[in-house]
């Protein structure tokens, strides 16, 4: 008997304060018209409800009567008139001041307009306060929402119509949440805009599929039944909104020359571009961080700069110049790696990668330099130094870790521009990697093949860096006490 | 008082081996003139023959012969600063010899040279020797025409034109090294420093730098606003290798503007059928190509190309990027929002695929090309300049301009931007070199320019199907892409050690 009491206030108060998070957020979120706009339609039947309940309540409200009065008793003192002549005055003794020509007729205009803002802002604030003794609430659709939420009933009874905004408020008054699903909608965003822009600059080409497909000798009718087959003769909307939900459903339908599945080939080509980009930036980082740690603890010394101008050197060798020197040196020269690339030979796939993540270990290095050399000269940093720490343990402890955070986030953006880059050196290596499908695909030009590609590399770049960006929210404390902040 | 100055003599001697930046220069130069004797005496010897070749060979012996003085010189230094802490006169003569290395072409050892017989300089003298080295390259370059059958119409005029420049260049220069650091009024500069800037016509800018320097010095003597000015050249001039970067670019501007009257465009693109393919020699220095088209004046004509679209595709995105940028971080709240969401979807599409996107939708000229290379780098160019413009537009500065009534677009165009520019500056110097390779690569995958025009990628595309049996038509437009690449580099990191903007 004890017990299930206990049990039930229990649940009662879970209830309640279930309620009362749900009353809060909905306030939080009021500001911002987006945030409004959405919790509006997804729980449109509840507002509807709540709409009854506030149309009943307001013939209650006494606060539109309580303004006439105060306007009216303010107008009588002669508040507004007073307030007009101290603008004016205002405005005149500006324009002195800067020389500029007076326009009477401007001045007035203006004055009047202020003095009009003013005005109603005063006699709303003594509504207010009137309204605050007399011990009453305005009452407006929110509080009216309010008032509702707060009560249990209410939110059982209308927990199920109104599911989708419970869902978005909640999900509101978690900023982690709140923070993923803004970079989702984000990425989203993103991904549909990519779409969008390389299916426009396709679409505006000047150049023709079927003439190029077909040849010179086509016909006219030839050419009509080609872009009929596409659904190319198809107006611009129609064309878009096919490309979009093909991106979306894995169905880009066929290329234009060779029929085959466009998104069955890209999925064909993307692992062993994939698997390049990986093995490339996994050489990067062993390579790169170290050095880079090295060099930053061993500033301006032969090591430092004997590295960092490897590294420069690096950072301007263009892939295929390398790929070809590499081949010409291994390949026909040394006759140690294969020149061209053979999934059944793993030694093959050494030089593209290494050729590709060449600039990227470059880059990593001076990133990793760079940031090392600016935390050590940190604050926090003499204080571990004070506290009697040894080199080694006030390094690995306290700098490394500091110093990676941006090193990761250029890691990202990095990452998309090999996937990006890859089409060289896939070109060089003879590899039919998604690069240099694209890159075989343009001179038609392919559009669906073109646009495959080219957004299937975007989101997997715009997912990897949602998961780097997500990542940082949980492990960055500076990042982590932002986002709670608003 | 006198413990002070011993204190502070000791001082420097214990820490002059670091403060001294001879020291450092020579060693980066004996180490670098080191790797090219080696790489010179590698080519030398013909592994297969079992022989060698006469000329490469006596180049590795002059080479060596300078490198030994460098090491020389360089111990010398290092003894010099650990018992006295400062050079001595004899060490600093030491560098008269090492000028004679220009006869090798050695810009290291020479470069060295120049820094290495005066003791105090300005950074005027550095500029008069990087001018009169640029010179003297350009009219070595053009001189090796002299070797083919035929020069073109204008090349005698014009390489008369260009000595007497190079020697009143010369005269220009004895003169700075005579002036010493330059404090004292001198009216001879006035006469100098306007004819100094007409010979820049020949794209010599460290004669436009120079010039300038030297009017304004003269102008503004007293005057506190052309100290950044001032300051910012005195630090790039100490830095060896920023200074060599910008030699390397000054020199490719020149050639390719000199290479206009110097050198014969048939040469580069008629197909000569009785040449084809034929190895490096006087005539053809680096070799001809399977149309036997001289690959040495394909190289010179495809500086040119490259550099146009390298500068064009960082000015494009610079303005427009910039312009975005600012707007959006001076705004802020919903115009930022909108601007950067929409850079955004630039922003997460790869440069190179979106380059190949547009090239596939508008075809592969050289338009198209930088129109692509710079819609990609909008977006970068635009957070940077955003970054700044936020940071900037919290001064008092713009607050007061604000309380004196300034419109917003002059706040953001008077007092904004101009502070903000220096990492935007920082960072174009930075992606010339991005832009310079990535116009190669798409040339080399035939997206970039029209094939028939000599340019670095093009050259490389047609070297890399003669990589077995004629490598070097796929090495030197390598070696040409990755020295102006390499040096827009290192002229970036100095000119950002200069400037010392805060960068994200």
């Amino acid at each position: 008997m004890e017990v299930e009491k206990v049990i039930k206030t229990n649940k009662k108060s879970q209830e309640s304060k279930f309620s009362e998070i749900i009353r809060r957020t909905y306030t939080k979120m009021q500001p911002h018209p987006s945030y409004r706009w959405l919790v509006f339609i997804l729980g449109f039947p509840v507002h509807l409800v709540v709409f009854l309940f506030y149309f009943k309540q307001r013939e209650k409200d006494t606060y539109s009567t309580i303004v006439e009065e105060t306007k009216k008793a303010l107008l009588a003192t002669g508040f507004k008139d007073k307030l007009i002549l101290e603008l004016k005055e205002q405005l005149l003794r500006k324009h002195n001041f800067f020389g500029q020509k007076v326009n009477q007729k401007e001045i007035e205009q203006q004055a009047e307009k202020w003095a009009e803002e003013q005005f109603q802002k005063t006699v709303q604030e003594k509504a207010a306060s009137i309204l605050e003794v007399k011990g009453d609430k305005r009452i407006t659709y929110e509080t009216t929402f309010q008032s509702l939420i707060s009560n249990p009933l209410f939110l059982f009874l209308t927990f199920i119509p109104g599911l989708p905004m419970y869902l978005l408020i909640l999900l509101y008054s978690n900023p982690y949440l709140k923070y993923i699903f803004e970079r989702l909608i984000m990425s989203l965003f993103v991904i549909l805009g990519v779409a969008f822009f390389v299916f426009t600059i396709l679409y505006l080409s000047p150049f023709d599929p079927a003439a190029n497909i077909l040849g010179e000798t086509a016909t006219k009718e030839q050419i009509a039944a080609f872009n009929h087959l596409y659904g190319l003769d198809q107006p611009y909307l129609t064309q878009l909104w096919n490309a979009l939900k093909g991106i979306f459903t894995f169905d880009l339908g066929s290329s234009f020359s060779g029929n085959e599945e466009v998104a069955s080939s890209i999925a064909r080509k993307f692992p062993i571009t994939l698997l390049l980009t990986v093995i490339s930036l996994i050489m990067a980082i062993i390579i790169a961080i170290p050095i880079g740690i090295i060099s930053a603890t061993k500033p301006n010394s032969f090591f430092d700069y004997t590295f960092m101008f490897i590294a420069l050197i690096g950072l301007s060798i263009p892939n295929f110049w390398q790929g070809l020197i590499f081949i010409l040196n291994f390949s026909i020269k040394l006759q140690w790696l294969p020149a061209t690339f053979n999934p059944q030979n793993w030694l093959s796939i050494i030089m593209p990668a290494v050729v590709l993540g060449t600039g990227l270990t470059a880059s990593i290095a001076r990133m990793t330099r760079s940031s090392t050399l600016e935390v050590i000269n940190e604050d926090y940093i003499i204080t571990a130094k004070a506290k009697g720490l040894t080199q080694r343990q006030v390094l690995w402890k306290h700098a490394v870790g500091n110093a990676m955070i941006p090193v990761i986030t250029v890691i990202g953006l990095m990452f998309g521009g090999m996937l990006g880059g890859a089409a060289v050196t896939e070109k060089v290596f003879n590899i039919s990697g998604i690069g240099s499908y694209i890159v075989d695909k343009q001179f038609i030009p392919d559009i669906p093949s073109i646009m495959g590609g080219v957004v299937y590399i975007a989101i997997t770049i715009s997912l990897i860096n949602l998961f780097i960006d997500i990542l940082y929210a949980f492990f960055d404390p500076r990042i982590r006490s932002k986002m709670k902040q608003y | 008082m006198a413990t002070i100055l011993k204190e502070k003599e000791s001082y420097i001697k214990k820490h002059a081996l670091k403060l001294s930046s001879e020291y450092t220069q020579a060693s980066f130069t004996w180490i670098t003139s080191l790797a090219l004797t080696i790489i010179f005496l590698v080519s030398s010897i013909d592994f297969s023959g079992k022989a060698m070749k006469p000329f490469v060979f006596s180049v590795f012996v002059a080479y060596a012969l300078f490198t030994c003085i460098q090491i020389l010189i360089t111990f010398m230094i290092k003894k010099d600063l650990q018992s006295i802490g400062y050079l001595r006169n004899s060490t600093r003569k030491l560098g008269l010899i090492q000028l004679l290395s220009i006869l090798t072409g050695n810009i290291f050892i020479f470069t060295f040279a120049i820094q290495l017989v005066k003791a105090e300089k300005s950074p005027e003298y550095t500029l008069a020797g990087y001018m009169l080295l640029t010179q003297i390259f350009i009219i070595a370059i053009s001189a090796l025409n002299l070797f083919k059958p035929y020069v073109a119409d204008t090349f005698l005029p014009a390489m008369g034109a260009l000595l007497v420049m190079a020697i009143f260049q010369l005269v220009t220069f004895f003169l700075i090294a005579k002036d010493g650091k330059g404090k004292q009024r001198a009216r001879w500069k006035v006469f100098f420093a306007i004819p100094l800037m007409l010979t820049a016509v020949t794209g010599n800018l460290f004669a436009l730098v120079l010039g300038w320097n030297m009017l304004m010095h003269e102008r503004f003597m007293n005057s506190p606003s052309i100290g950044k000015w001032r300051k910012v050249w005195e630090k790039i001039a100490s830095n060896m290798t920023a200074m060599l970067g910008l030699f390397f670019i000054v020199f490719v501007f020149s050639i390719s503007i000199c290479s206009y009257l110097t050198f014969d465009y048939g040469m580069a693109v008629e197909n000569n059928y009785s040449a084809i393919l034929q190895a490096p020699s006087l005539a053809y220095p680096l070799g001809t190509d399977n149309f036997g088209r001289d690959l040495f004046s394909r190289i010179v004509f495809g500086a040119r190309i490259s550099l146009i679209v390298g500068f064009l595709s960082t000015a494009i995105p610079f303005i427009i990027g910039g312009f975005l940028g600012a707007i959006s971080g001076y705004y802020g709240q919903r115009t930022d929002n909108i601007i950067m969401r929409l850079l955004d979807i630039l922003y997460a599409i790869p440069g190179i695929l979106l380059a190949i996107v547009i090239i596939a939708a508008f075809g592969s000229n050289t338009m198209t090309l930088v129109l692509a290379l710079s819609v990609g780098s909008i977006p970068t160019y635009a957070r940077t300049m955003r970054a700044n413009v936020m940071m900037v537009s919290n001064y008092e500065y713009v607050d007061s301009a604000r309380a004196l009534g300034s419109s917003n677009l002059s706040i953001i165009f008077q007092h904004v931007v101009p502070n903000s520019l220096a990492p935007m500056i920082v960072k174009a110097t930075l992606t010339i070199g991005g832009a310079v390779i990535a116009t190669s690569s798409l040339s080399y995958l035939g997206l970039g320019v029209e094939p028939h025009i000599p340019e670095w990628g093009n050259i490389l595309k047609i070297g890399s199907t003669y990589l077995e049996s004629h490598s070097y038509l796929a090495i030197y437009p390598g070696l040409a892409i990755i020295a102006l690449v390499l040096s827009f580099n290192f002229f970036g990191d100095g000119l950002r050690d200069a400037l010392d903007p805060k960068l994200d």
